[in-house]
C-alpha cells in the first residue's frame, strides 16, 4: 500500500507545483506580483531493520520569491524619481514663460527702450512718441501675461497636490486594511503571499506621491513612516496628510506645507519639506516654493525695477507742455510684510523701494531677538545678516533696494520696532508683475525734454564741447537753475572750474554713495560727469582759462519753447538700459540673466530626473530579476513538473498492476 | 533557487525594452527638432549659458540697429546742415564779388543801389539757408537748443543780431553724431574772440579821400566790445612848411568818459597821410587820406556775418560818393572774410562728423557679423554634426525595433507541444 500512497502523494505534490506554476504564468504581468515556488520536502522515512524506507514527497510551503532588502530600495528610488520627475515637468512649463528670443518677454523690453531712440531723434514727431508709449503698454501687458502663466503653473501644480493628497490618504488607509488581514491570516502558520504583495504594492504606489520608510512588526503589520519619523501607517491606523498655508506667514507668504494629523487628534503638525525626501508632493512643494518663488521674484524684480527707475526718470523731465512729467508706469505698491501669527507686538511692517537697481530677487525673514535687534535671513542663499538697531536693519534691507516703514498710508514714518520673537516675511517682490500698469496714453506726456539746459560761453575759446546733460535728482533731489544760471567758469592747465549759482557742492556720482569733489576749484576731468544739484552735465575737450558753461532752466522765459525740441530726457530714459540693476546686468540683459537662472534650474533638475530614472530602473531591474516571473522558466518548470507527475502516475499504475497481480495470483 | 544574476522578469524586460524604445524615439524627435529649426538650443534648459549668450546678441543686434537708424537721421541732418553751410559759403562769396564791384569808382550811385539790391537777395537768401530746419523741424543749426529761427534780427538796438539759442556744440559718442551744428560760432561774431569791428566815416565831400583800412585786433584780451569814434579835432599846418599836423581824439561812446587826444606828427601836405590808430584797447586801424577837422570814424563791433552785410548793403546804397563805397566795400570785404573763416571751419566740422558717421557705420556692421557670429555660435546647430547624429540615432533606433520584435518571437512556450 505505501506504493500506492508514495505514488498519491507525489501525484499531488506535482500538482500543486504544475498550478503554482501555472499561478505565476497567470500573473507574469501583474504589477507587484511575486514568483511563487513551490517548496518540496521528503516524508520522513520509516524505520524496518532495512534501514529507513522513503515515503515519498510533499509541498512544505509555497515560497514567495522576494528580496525584502531590493524591494525597499526599488520603493525608494522610484519615489525620488517621481519626484525629480514631475518637479521637471513643471519647471519646464516655467521656463517656457521665460524663454527669449526674438519674441520672448526680454526682447519687447528692449523694443521699449530702443523705440525711445526715435524720440531722441525726431523731437517733435508724435507718431515717435506714440510707438514709445504703445510700446511700454505692450511690455506691461507682456509681464502681466507672463505673471498670470506662472499664476496658472502655481494654480495647476496645488491641484496636482490635492491630487495626491487624496492618493495619499486612501493609499494610506488601504495599507491599513491590508495590515489587518495579514495580522489576521498570520494565525494559519503560513505566509498570505498575495497579501504581502498587495501591501507591498500599495506602499509601492504610496512612494510615488511621497518617500516612505517602513517598519515591520512581529504581528506581520508593516508600519509606515513620512519624512523620517511621522507614522502615516502604524498598525491598522492611518494618519491624514493635507496641504495648507503656513501657519506661521499664511497665505501672504506665497509657499504651501504639509500637514500630519495623527488619527483621533486635531493638532497638525507641520512636516519640515527637507525631510520629504522623495515623491510627487516633495517635488511639487520643492517647485511651488523654490522653483516658482524665484521665478515670481526674477519677474517682480524685472517689473518693479523698470516701473520705478522709468517713473523717476519721466518725473524729472518737461512734457510738450512744459509741465513736470508724471508716472509712466502705475507705481507698484510692495504692501506689508507678513507678520507671523505668533508676534506678541503688534507692529506692522512697510515695504518701499529704497533703489531699484539694488532690489535682489529674494525674500528675507526678520527675526527679532529684542524691539531693535536680531536677525534677516535672505531666503535666495539664506544667508544671516544681524542687527542691533532698526537704523542697523535699515541698511541691511537697503543693501536689497528696499525701506522698511511703520506700514501707514504714505508718507509713512520709519519703522519703529518690534517685540522680541517676533517675525516678519518681506516678499514683497512675488506678485509685483502682476500689477505692471502702463499709464501714459497721450504722446504729449511723454517728458521728453530736459528740465535743464547749458550754453557755451560765447567767447569760448577752447574745444568744450557738451557731451551730455541729465537730470538724475541724484544725490538729494534736482534743484534747477535760478534765472541767471549755475555758471562753471574754467581756469589753469590741468583745468579746474569753480562755480557760482549752486545750491550743493559738484559730486561724484560714480561711486556709491556720491563722493564730493574737492574744492573750489573743482578739477576738471574731460569726459568725466560733474553732478551738481541733482543734474549731471559732461563735458568733452580742453577749456580755456575764462571760458564758461551756463546751465539754466529749461523753463525759465527767456529760454522760450526751445525745450520743446530738446529730447534730454528720453535720452536719459534710453540711457536706463545700460544702468546695471539686476544684480550688476544691465536693464536690457536683465532677462537674459532671469532667462539662464530658470534655464540652469531647469537643466539640473533634468539632470537629477534622468539620473534618479536610471537608478529606479536599475533597481526595478534587479528587483524583478527575483520577484519577477521569466515565461521561459515556468515553461520548463511546466515540462518538469508534467514529466515528474507522468512518472508518478506510472508509479501509482505499477502499484495497481502489482496489486492485481498479486490477487490473480491468490485466485488460482 | 536561480540565481539573480541570469535571470530576468519578462514582464520587466518587455518595460526595459519599450523604455528603451521610448528614450530612442525621444531624442530622436529631439534631434529632428534641433534639425527643423536649425538651432542646437531650442529652450533654455539645453544649454542656459549659450542660451544667456545667444539672448544678449540679440539684445546687442537690435540695439546696434536702433542705433544705426538713429545715426542714419543724424548724418541726415548733418548733411543737410554741410549743405547749408555750403550754400552759405556761396552765397557769401558771390556777395564778395558784387562788393568788389561795388567799390569801383566809376559806378555812379544808380548804379551802387542796383549792386545793394542785389546784395540784400542774397542776405535774405543768406538768413533763409541759415535758419533751415531738418525733415522733423528741428533748426539745423540750433547748437545745444534754440527758437525755431536761431538767428534773430536784425534788431533796432545793438547789437543788431541775436542768436537766439543756446550756444556750443554737442560732442559725438562711439555710436552717433549731433544732429545739430553750433551756429553761433558759425555766423556770429563776438568782439573779444574775432575782433571783428565796422569802422564808418563820416560824409567826405566830394574830391577829397579819406579811408580806413580794416580794423584789426592787436590783443584779444584786451578787447572790450565797446564803440569807439575818432574824430578829429584839429588839422593845421606842421611846424615845418609843407607839412600838416593833425589832432584826433578817442571817444568810448559805449562807457563815455573824456575823449584820448592823439596828436599825428607833421606829414607833407602834398601827399595822402597814413595814419596808425593805436589807442583803442586790443584794436589797430589805419586811417588814409587828406582828414579834415570834422572827419569822424565810427567803430563798431560787428555782430554776425549778417551784420557786415547789412552794413555793407546801407553803405553802398547811401553812399553819396566813391569815397564812401570804398570805406564800406573796404570794411564789408574784410568782415566777410572773416565771417568765412567761421564758416568754413564750421563746414569742415560738418565734414568731419560725416566721416565720422561713416566710420560709425563701419564699426557698427563690424559688430554685429561678430555679434550674429556669437549668437550662431552660442544657439545654432552645426548642421553636419546634426545629421549624422540624426542617422546613428536613427539606426540605433532601427535595431531597437528590430531587436525588440525578434526577441519576443523567442519563447521556449513555442517549442513545447
Amino acid at each position: 500500500m505505501s506504493l500506492l500512497n508514495v505514488g498519491a502523494r507525489a501525484l499531488l505534490a506535482n500538482q500543486v507545483a504544475l498550478q503554482t506554476a501555472g499561478h505565476n504564468i497567470a500573473n507574469v504581468n501583474t504589477a507587484g506580483y511575486s514568483r511563487q515556488s513551490v517548496v518540496l520536502q521528503t516524508v520522513q522515512g520509516q524505520f524496518t531493520g532495512g534501514g529507513y524506507i522513503g515515503k515519498g514527497v510533499d509541498v512544505q510551503t509555497i515560497l514567495r520569491n522576494q528580496s525584502e532588502l531590493l524591494t525597499r530600495q526599488a520603493t525608494a528610488a522610484s519615489a525620488v524619481d517621481a519626484g525629480d520627475t514631475v518637479r521637471m515637468d513643471r519647471l519646464r512649463q516655467l521656463q517656457e514663460v521665460f524663454s527669449g528670443g526674438p519674441s520672448g518677454i526680454g526682447a519687447s523690453i528692449n523694443d521699449m527702450m530702443n523705440a525711445l531712440s526715435d524720440v531722441v531723434g525726431s523731437p517733435t514727431d508724435l507718431t515717435a512718441r506714440s510707438v514709445a508709449l504703445t510700446r511700454m503698454d505692450e511690455t506691461a501687458t507682456r509681464m502681466r501675461d507672463a505673471s498670470q502663466r506662472l499664476d496658472e503653473i502655481a494654480y495647476t501644480a496645488a491641484e496636482q497636490l490635492k491630487v495626491s493628497m487624496n492618493a495619499i490618504n486612501s493609499l494610506a488607509t488601504n495599507i491599513a486594511g491590508v495590515n489587518e488581514q495579514i495580522a489576521r491570516a498570520k494565525g494559519n502558520g503560513q505566509p498570505a503571499n498575495d497579501l504581502l504583495d498587495r501591501r507591498d504594492q500599495l506602499i509601492r504606489e504610496l512612494n510615488q506621491h511621497i518617500q516612505t520608510s517602513q517598519v515591520a512588526a512581529d504581528d506581520g503589520t508593516v508600519s509606515v513612516f513620512v519624512a523620517g519619523s511621522q507614522p502615516l501607517v502604524l498598525g491598522n491606523k492611518a494618519a491624514v496628510l493635507s496641504i495648507e498655508d503656513p501657519s506661521d506667514f499664511g497665505a501672504g507668504s506665497g509657499k504651501k506645507v504639509l500637514n500630519f494629523q495623527q488619527p483621533g487628534s486635531a493638532t497638525k503638525v507641520e512636516l519640515n519639506e527637507s525631510m520629504l525626501g522623495g515623491g510627487q508632493v516633495a517635488g511639487l512643494l520643492r517647485f511651488q516654493n523654490n522653483d516658482l518663488a524665484e521665478g515670481r521674484n526674477l519677474l517682480g524684480r524685472m517689473a518693479v525695477a523698470i516701473s520705478e527707475s522709468m517713473n523717476t526718470q519721466n518725473r524729472l523731465g518737461l512734457t510738450l507742455a512744459g509741465q513736470p512729467g508724471g508716472n509712466l508706469f502705475a507705481p507698484i505698491s510692495l504692501g506689508n510684510a507678513s507678520a507671523s501669527t505668533a508676534n506678541t507686538s503688534g507692529a506692522t511692517m512697510g515695504l518701499q523701494v529704497a533703489d531699484p537697481t539694488k532690489l535682489q530677487a529674494s525674500s528675507y525673514e526678520i527675526a527679532f531677538t529684542g524691539a531693535n535687534a536680531g536677525s534677516v535671513t535672505r531666503q535666495s542663499d539664506n544667508k544671516v545678516f544681524s542687527f542691533t538697531s532698526i537704523a542697523g536693519l535699515q541698511t541691511i534691507m537697503a543693501d536689497g533696494g528696499l525701506a522698511i516703514t511703520d506700514g501707514s498710508p504714505p508718507p509713512s514714518a520709519p519703522f519703529s520696532g518690534a517685540a522680541a520673537n517676533d517675525r516678519f516675511l518681506v516678499n514683497p517682490l512675488v506678485g509685483a508683475a502682476a500689477l505692471f500698469e502702463s499709464l501714459l496714453y497721450s504722446p504729449t506726456d511723454l517728458a521728453a525734454a530736459n528740465p535743464v539746459n547749458a550754453a557755451m560761453g560765447p567767447t569760448n575759446g577752447g574745444t568744450l564741447q557738451l557731451a551730455n546733460l541729465t537730470a538724475t535728482g541724484q544725490p538729494s533731489g534736482l534743484v534747477l537753475p535760478p534765472a541767471t544760471g549755475v555758471v562753471l567758469t574754467f581756469a589753469g592747465s590741468p583745468a579746474t572750474f569753480t562755480l557760482t549759482g549752486n545750491t550743493g557742492a559738484p559730486v561724484d556720482a560714480s561711486t556709491t554713495p556720491p563722493t564730493p569733489i574737492g574744492g573750489p576749484p573743482y578739477a576738471f576731468t574731460s569726459g568725466k560727469p560733474i553732478t551738481i544739484d541733482g543734474w549731471q552735465i559732461t563735458l568733452q575737450g580742453a577749456p580755456k582759462t575764462g571760458d564758461t558753461v551756463t546751465v539754466g532752466n529749461a523753463t525759465d522765459p527767456q529760454y522760450g519753447d526751445w525745450y520743446k525740441r530738446n529730447t534730454g530726457n528720453a535720452s536719459a530714459l534710453m540711457g536706463l538700459r545700460d544702468v546695471p540693476m539686476f544684480d550688476g546686468a544691465k536693464l536690457s540683459d536683465g532677462f537674459a540673466s532671469a532667462m539662464a537662472q530658470i534655464g540652469t534650474r531647469t537643466q539640473s533638475a533634468q539632470f537629477a530626473a534622468e539620473l534618479s530614472s536610471q537608478i529606479a530602473t536599475n533597481l526595478e531591474r534587479d528587483r524583478t530579476a527575483i520577484s519577477g516571473v521569466n515565461l521561459d522558466e515556468e515553461a520548463a518548470r511546466l515540462i518538469q513538473f508534467q514529466q515528474a507527475y507522468q512518472a508518478s502516475a506510472k508509479m501509482i499504475q505499477i502499484a495497481q498492476n502489482i496489486f492485481d497481480t498479486l490477487i490473480q495470483g491468490l485466485g488460482r | 533557487m536561480s540565481n539573480s544574476l541570469y535571470r530576468v522578469s519578462t514582464a520587466n524586460q518587455y518595460d526595459n525594452a519599450l523604455r528603451n524604445i521610448g528614450q530612442r524615439q525621444t531624442s530622436l524627435s529631439n534631434l529632428q527638432e534641433n534639425l527643423t529649426s536649425g538651432k542646437r538650443v531650442v529652450r533654455s534648459s539645453d544649454d542656459p549659458v549659450g542660451a544667456a549668450q545667444a539672448e544678449r546678441a540679440l539684445t546687442r543686434l537690435s540695439r546696434i540697429q536702433t542705433e544705426q537708424r538713429a545715426l542714419e537721421t543724424q548724418r541726415n541732418a548733418i548733411a543737410q546742415a554741410e549743405s547749408a553751410m555750403g550754400e552759405a559759403v556761396g552765397l557769401i562769396q558771390n556777395a564778395r564779388e558784387l562788393i568788389v564791384n561795388a567799390g569801383n569808382g566809376t559806378l555812379t550811385s544808380n548804379d551802387r543801389a542796383t549792386i545793394a539790391n542785389q546784395l540784400q537777395g542774397l542776405r535774405e537768401q543768406l538768413s533763409e539757408v541759415a535758419n533751415r530746419k531738418d525733415t522733423n523741424g528741428v533748426p539745423l543749426l540750433g547748437a545745444l537748443g534754440s527758437a525755431m529761427a536761431p538767428f534773430l534780427g536784425p534788431l533796432g538796438a545793438s547789437p543788431d543780431y541775436q542768436f537766439s539759442g543756446l550756444a556750443g556744440q554737442y560732442s559725438s559718442t562711439g555710436v552717433s553724431i549731433p544732429n545739430t551744428l553750433d551756429g553761433d560760432s558759425a555766423f556770429m561774431f563776438q568782439p573779444q574772440r574775432d575782433g571783428v569791428y565796422n569802422a564808418s566815416m563820416s560824409a567826405i565831400p566830394n574830391g577829397r579821400q579819406l579811408t580806413t583800412d580794416a580794423v584789426k585786433p592787436t590783443d584779444l584780451a584786451l578787447v572790450t566790445g565797446d564803440s569807439y569814434t575818432i574824430t578829429f579835432s584839429a588839422v593845421g599846418p606842421g611846424a615845418t612848411a609843407g607839412t600838416s599836423s593833425a589832432t584826433y581824439e578817442i571817444t568810448n561812446t559805449t562807457l563815455g568818459g573824456p575823449p584820448t587826444t592823439v596828436v599825428v606828427p607833421d606829414y607833407p601836405s602834398n601827399k595822402p597821410v597814413n595814419i596808425a590808430v593805436t589807442g583803442i584797447p586790443g584794436l589797430s586801424l589805419n586811417i588814409t587820406g587828406t582828414p579834415a577837422v570834422g572827419d569822424t570814424v565810427t567803430l563798431q563791433p560787428s555782430a554776425s556775418v549778417f551784420s557786415a552785410m547789412d552794413s555793407v548793403i546801407k553803405d553802398v546804397r547811401s553812399a553819396p560818393n566813391s569815397n564812401a563805397a570804398i570805406q564800406a566795400v573796404g570794411q564789408a570785404l574784410a568782415n566777410l572774410d572773416a565771417g568765412l573763416e567761421r564758416m568754413h571751419n564750421m563746414r569742415g566740422y560738418a565734414g568731419e562728423l560725416l566721416n565720422r558717421a561713416d566710420r560709425i557705420t563701419g564699426d557698427q556692421e563690424k559688430r554685429s557679423i561678430q555679434l550674429e557670429g556669437d549668437r550662431s555660435r552660442a544657439e545654432d546647430l552645426d548642421m553636419i554634426q546634426g545629421i549624422s547624429d540624426f542617422q546613428n540615432q536613427q539606426v540605433g533606433y532601427e535595431a531597437a525595433l528590430k531587436s525588440y520584435a525578434m526577441v519576443q518571437k523567442l519563447s521556449l512556450f513555442n517549442f513545447i507541444g
